[in-house]
């Protein structure tokens, strides 16, 4: 890992810069759908981030789910929420707050992060990829009943959004 | 594989940005896209120490919880959306700062 720069590293910062840059495009951009446009390439600069890390699993779980599902969810709300008859003001009047919040945020984290000594493996061959079998045995015997649980919230949660937005007799 | 410390402040920025959107927008729909950049810095935040980690430690959990948080995410994403709708229809806004029955 001391050995200068390699492939890997310029690929994640290729990676990193362009989930970075779309994320401040999401918070920053003065277009509801440009924004959800953003949102789709940082979710693949994070997809590349897991592919780099050597989780193929969880970057495939990244695009099947969120790349596709909720992409598509969030855009259906967009389209279905947007007033017409007037332009909307996107930001809320705290908004110089908040970007002072976030950055002192930022300098707490950051300032964690490199006050903090990591005791990672010394070279990069000590790095093992983790197979996509000892993922699947995690989740199908330690993590089997956290699974099941979750299929269950996951259905009823989509059973509760349906119920919430499907239209009562007395609408309308 | 770039340092663990690289990828970590790398997650901090996108937490932080995340962050920034959760408190500066009021639409309901670009506040839950914030959240979902968060989500993603912390489940990346969780794999990078499991990768990191599983050979010293011989587990994995950082993995299954990043897995995890995506399903839950898509459940919290549906839910959300579901009243994001709703509210517009009563209201006819997706503005958080004009919902404001329960304030006074």
């Amino acid at each position: 890992m001391e050995d200068g720069v390699t492939a890997t590293q310029v690929v994640f910062w290729i990676l990193a810069v362009v989930m970075l840059v779309s994320a401040i495009g999401v918070v920053t951009a003065g277009n509801i759908v440009y924004a959800a446009l953003f949102f789709i390439a940082s979710l693949a600069g994070v997809a590349g981030i897991y592919l780099i890390l050597t989780v193929e699993f969880i970057a495939l779980v990244q695009l099947l789910i969120y790349g596709s599902a909720v992409v598509i969810l969030i855009l259906f709300a967009l389209m279905l929420t947007r007033a017409r008859e007037r332009p909307q003001a996107l930001f809320g009047r705290s908004r110089p707050l908040g970007i002072a919040a976030s950055l002192g945020l930022l300098a707490a984290l950051i300032g964690g992060i490199v006050a903090t000594t990591w005791t990672t493996p010394e070279s990069s061959s000590a790095i093992q990829p983790v197979g996509l079998q000892a993922i699947g045995d995690a989740i199908f015997t330690i993590w089997i009943v956290p699974f099941i649980i979750v299929g269950v919230l996951l259905s009823i949660a989509l059973d509760g959004a349906i119920m919430l937005a499907s239209p009562d007799e007395d609408d309308n | 594989m770039p340092p663990l410390d690289h990828i970590l402040i790398v997650n901090a920025v996108l937490f932080a940005i995340g962050a920034m959107g959760v408190l500066t927008r009021r639409n309901a729909v670009l506040i839950l896209l914030s959240v979902e950049l968060m989500l993603n810095a912390v489940s990346l935040n969780m794999v990078a120490f499991a990768v990191y980690g599983h050979v010293d430690f011989g587990n994995i959990t950082g993995i299954i919880f990043a897995f995890f948080i995506i399903v839950i995410a898509a459940a919290e994403v549906a839910l959300a959306l579901g009243i994001v709708v709703r509210t517009f229809r009563n209201r006819a806004t997706a503005n958080v700062d004009e919902v404001n029955l329960l304030k006074w």
